[in-house]
């Protein structure tokens, strides 16, 4: 690497060019990942990490760092029955959302999977409550979900039905806040597993068609197991994003963190409430990280059995994570 | 595909060219430049009616941009006042300070207001007004705006309905006048409730407040630090009487806020009211409204209490703390507060804007001469030390318990205030 | 955008015909693919209607409420016709909170956060896709993996350090910690590892092309697809994210998300309806361009990037 510089100018020069090059060519795909890297442990993984440092002390939000108090900040949340109605109701708000969605975008996907008419327009309708933010889904299903006024209300009062207090009731308010998850979501999640069952080898219809299988019949033993690492997928993903549920509950009420006797309180939205009314950042902080893991243990969980489908089943369709980006902006 | 990857490409152009317009339109906010203009940013919250004066504000003084932000709900304008102050950044100039959270702030924070005069202005205010601003090491970190003197309102229709008195004098005498007592108020609603078959008010949580204000000292001791719940008979005393209320059924089981509908279906027929609770009341109307049957009495059992009131401070990481501190000064003076009172109808905390708003007589309420019966009113208050938690206490502790108490949910008054106190373990403990 | 996404659009014919009829061949041929695809039936139409006026419904109906006055809320059977009204209120939504600002704030954010993340996102994944480093496999599983990081549970010391940088308040403070994502990385990689022979890459070396100019000149115009796929998603993410702006900045200098929240809670006790659906229409408008601009990139933007065969 060392050359002489004297008496060869020709040659020394070609080398400086050689070894621009060669520098070039070793170091600029580092320097091509090095500002993703760089900045993603600034504003990724620093916080994250740091989080745990600060659920270790007792941490307040205007009087700063206090003392260290080892684990005593997540001894208190645990035995906190707020964390555990939070987590109830995040459980329930998660359920109620993931299960109707689930079917109800298998089924769009289905009837979208034919040869059907006017396709885009379709597809795009579908997609259409998507680009509404959860702000937007909430304030406007506020009106929907009103005690006394609005298209559900005038049509309880038609058929003399008692109102529903969509705000104060603990199961009306998990579903309607299930609702605007479920209004926003589906029509993505149907496009996604349309993409699966288009995946699937139309020849496997036609010899099961020959065989006689009906349609139903085969939409379960054809389809449904060839889109199963789909379904697999976007049931993680819905988990991972349900898990961290916040806008809806956050504005279903605004002048509350989650309802005046938190119905509809989630964990983020217990995080927040001690982070910021309540000013307990080590609280705080160490609800963050309790919701980390869980999060965590939920990817391992559906890694693990995602893995095990994919060695039973024959021709695996690979899920790529196009969506985990776009499905974790859910809040 | 290509053709409408083009279109793509134009609209992020499109997007482009508007972020550019949008960094020529938001310099406008924050900063004054070198000369004398300057703007001013202030953030208030509910119905407190200091915008009725920015525009006479603006107007006598040409160089001064008042950027007014309300939030709605002292919850959300506390939370974002807690972030601001400890980010160091992002607070407006002025800042309205609610009574309930005062006291959790860092005297640091805000500008000492001697610095800019207030102590010359010192007489206007009602002294434990001006002393709720102070801090303990004689910091004056807000000036007064509001006080919340509390009367009650009640719906005269539904009183005369049931056999009760109807007239508001009347009705205060009803209720035992000057000498009015809680249980007196229990015994006049238990008698509603029979003549009538409906609910006598709508949620105990107002009534606990209003009791709670009233004592000397409320749920902290007067050092402001230690806590006077547990072991209280005064309060445990009280807060059995409600849960027996309660269960005889006096309350509509409503929640605490936003009732209007049930309050037009006359659900509930008396409803605490705090100065700044008749816009609410007369919000859940028809602007112009006048039949509703609401009327307004010169009485609260068990005496004087405050609820409520809020404070100006000037943010002390404000670039304009001179001129901040000399408007802040004057939308507290008594000539702004009256014309905030009869905009939106916070109380005067200052004895000559009191006299001001004095003939102020309310249509909606039965043409009541409200500035006169707020004014006796707020006589014989007694200003309470108010602790870090106070408004956590109310709203997370007491709130939702009195909730499940009004759902029926539990009915044990001991039951029910071994829950409170486990609760109070949870949110201060 | 993947080449190896199955379009199955025409089924591909399973053999050339050689001697026999054509006409029967054609026959046999439709017969499969009625088979693989069938026509749908009236009810698989009645079904996608009902589908779409549930999609359309809510924003339909904030439309009108927006254009009409608040208690037309009330109507029973529901108000389906817009009102007049609509200008007043959304030019009453703008008077109450600082509207204007957040929609030309969020505007600022959203693209200036499109830009970087698109451009250090290509940059990576071409990287990732294209070019042989020392711990290449190990650095892109390091992406993958914290693909899955729930970033905003890390919300309390990205406050305190926007803090200690005296930002909040600011947009920057929204900007700086959106500038990169693991999933725009990753995306690229994905599409590049297809989309570019590596002889062109070799080629280009053999021409003394430097890496940047192999990157602008080959890498660049091959990602452009891909590059607006992922522009239109992150323009979405940030425009319609609430929890950090909420935080990181004020109410008087608002994101338009921010800023309709503060809207949907200004009329306290006794809101004006119409004003806040009209403004929730309002933040609503732009996205709304931009899917009918670009609805069809999203579909397949989605679509594709949910299966590779």
């Amino acid at each position: 690497m060392t050359t002489s510089t004297l008496g060869r100018p020709a040659r020394s020069e070609l080398t400086f060019r050689q070894k621009v090059s060669r520098f070039d060519y070793t170091f600029s795909p580092f320097l091509y990942v090095a500002p993703f890297f760089v900045l993603f442990a600034l504003i990724g993984v620093f916080p994250i990490a740091y989080t745990l440092n600060v659920s270790l002390y007792d941490w307040h939000l205007l009087e700063g760092q206090g003392e260290f108090v080892g684990l005593a900040n997540y001894v208190s949340i645990l035995s906190d029955p707020f964390f555990w109605n939070a987590f109830g109701n995040t459980v329930s708000i998660f359920l109620l959302s993931a299960i109707p969605q689930l079917v109800i975008a298998t089924g769009i996907a289905a009837l979208l999977d034919q040869a059907i008419r006017g396709k885009t327009f379709w597809r795009m309708s579908i997609l259409l409550p998507y680009i509404v933010a959860p702000v937007a889904v909430t304030v406007i299903f506020l009106q929907i979900f009103n005690q006394y006024h609005g298209p559900i209300a005038g049509l309880l009062e038609l058929f003399g039905l008692e109102p529903i207090r969509w705000a104060f009731d603990v199961l009306p308010s998990h579903i309607a806040i299930a609702t605007m998850v479920n209004w926003r979501w589906t029509g993505y999640n149907a496009l996604l597993l349309l993409a699966a069952m288009q995946a699937v080898p139309r020849d496997v219809y036609e010899s099961a068609a020959l065989d006689g299988a009906n349609k139903i019949r085969r939409f379960w033993s054809i389809t449904i197991p060839m889109i199963r690492p789909t379904l697999i997928f976007v049931v993680i993903t819905a988990t991972i994003g349900g898990l961290q549920i916040f806008t809806e509950p956050r504005l279903f009420d605004g002048r509350t963190y989650g309802g005046s006797d938190r119905q509809f309180q989630t964990i983020v939205l217990y995080l927040y409430e001690l982070a910021f009314p309540r000013r307990d950042f080590g609280q705080a902080s160490a609800t963050a990280w309790i919701l980390f893991l869980i999060i965590v243990l939920v990817g391992l969980i559906s890694y693990a059995i995602t893995r095990a489908i994919r060695t039973a089943d024959v021709k695996p369709a690979r899920i790529s994570a196009a969506s985990i980006g776009a499905q974790q902006g859910e809040s | 595909m290509n053709s409408s990857r083009t279109r793509i490409a134009a609209s992020v152009a499109g997007i482009a060219a508007l972020a550019l317009i949008a960094t020529g339109c938001s310099t406008g906010g924050g900063e004054g430049g070198g000369d004398d203009k300057v703007t001013l940013s202030i953030t208030t919250f509910g119905t407190m009616g200091v915008d009725a004066n920015y525009e006479q504000y603006m107007e006598e003084n040409p160089n001064v941009t008042i950027e007014a932000t309300n939030l709605e709900g002292g919850g959300a304008a506390r939370d974002d006042a807690y972030a601001k102050i400890a980010a160091g950044t992002g607070l407006s100039d002025i800042v309205a300070i609610e009574e309930g959270w005062l006291g959790t702030i860092p005297d640091d924070s805000f500008v000492d207001l001697r610095d800019y005069g207030i102590e010359d202005v010192k007489d206007s205010w009602l002294d434990w007004k001006y002393d709720q601003g102070t801090t303990t090491d004689g910091k004056v970190i807000g000036a007064g705006l509001d006080i919340g003197p509390q009367g009650l309102c009640y719906r005269g229709d539904l009183f005369e309905a049931a056999g009760l008195p109807s007239e508001r004098t009347e009705v205060a005498e009803y209720f035992g006048g000057d000498d009015a007592t809680w249980d007196r108020f229990f015994e006049v609603g238990q008698e509603y409730v029979d003549n009538s078959g409906k609910a006598f008010y709508h949620s105990p949580r107002f009534f606990w407040n209003s009791f709670v204000n009233q004592q000397e000292e409320g749920y902290y001791k007067k050092d402001g630090e230690t806590l006077n719940i547990e072991g209280n008979d005064v309060l445990k005393d009280q807060f059995t009487k409600i849960v027996e209320a309660e269960n005889d059924e006096l309350g509509a089981g409503l929640p605490g806020w936003e009732v209007g509908p049930e309050a037009k279906a006359g659900d509930f027929a008396v409803y605490m009211c705090p100065s700044w609770m008749l816009g609410i009341v007369q919000g859940y109307y028809d602007e112009g409204t006048t039949d509703s049957g609401w009327d307004f009495a010169d009485v609260l059992p068990g005496g004087a209490a405050n609820w409520g009131g809020a404070f100006l401070g000037v943010a002390e990481s404000s670039e304009h703390k001179e001129e901040a501190a000399k408007l802040a000064l004057w939308l507290a003076a008594p000539e702004q507060q009256a014309a905030s009172f009869e905009l939106a109808g916070p109380f005067p905390s200052t004895p000559e804007g009191q006299e001001l708003v004095a003939d102020t007589t309310s249509a909606f309420f039965n043409d009541a001469p409200v500035g006169e019966i707020f004014a006796a009113r707020s006589e014989g208050v007694i200003a309470q030390v108010k602790g870090p938690e106070d408004s956590n206490i109310q709203d997370n502790v007491f709130g939702p318990v009195f909730d499940r108490v009004s759902q029926g949910e539990v009915t044990d008054p001991d039951e029910a205030w071994d829950e409170a106190m486990e609760l109070l373990d949870q949110i201060v403990g | 955008m993947t080449a190896t996404v199955t379009s199955p659009k025409t089924p591909k014919p399973s053999k050339s015909p050689s001697f026999e009829d054509r006409r029967v061949v054609d026959a046999e041929r439709r017969a499969k693919r009625k088979r693989a695809y069938e026509r749908p039936g009236v009810l698989t139409y009645a079904l996608l209607i009902a589908f779409f006026v549930g999609s359309a419904f809510p924003l339909w109906w904030s439309f009108v409420i927006g254009s009409r006055q608040s208690s037309d809320t009330n109507l029973v059977p529901p108000a389906v016709l817009p009102g007049p009204n609509f200008l007043s209120n959304a030019m009453k939504a703008l008077e109450t909170v600082p509207f204007l600002q957040g929609l030309l704030n969020s505007i600022l954010i959203s693209g200036a956060i499109t830009v970087s993340v698109v451009f250090f996102s290509t940059l990576a994944g071409y990287a990732f896709a294209k070019l042989r480093f020392r711990g290449r496999t190990g650095l892109l599983l390091a992406v993958i993996a914290t693909m899955a990081i729930p970033t905003q549970l890390g919300i309390i010391p990205l406050f305190m350090l926007m803090a200690e940088w005296q930002w909040i308040g600011t947009l920057q403070a929204v900007i700086v910690p959106g500038m990169v994502t693991a999933f725009g990385v990753f995306f690229m990689r994905q599409y590049l590892v297809d989309v570019i022979p590596d002889e062109l890459i070799e080629a280009a070396r053999m021409d003394g092309a430097s890496m940047w100019g192999t990157f602008r000149h080959v890498a660049l115009p091959a990602a452009r697809p891909a590059m607006a796929v992922l522009s239109l998603f992150t323009f979405m993410a940030a425009w319609t994210d609430y929890l950090w702006p909420s935080l990181a900045l004020s109410p008087r200098n608002p994101s338009v998300q921010t800023a309709l929240a503060a809207l949907s809670a200004s009329g306290g006790q006794n809101p004006d309806n119409a004003m806040v659906l009209a403004g929730a229409v309002l933040s609503v408008i732009p996205l709304l361009i931009l899917f009918f601009v670009a609805g069809k990139q999203l579909v397949a933007g989605i679509m594709q990037g949910a299966v590779k065969g």
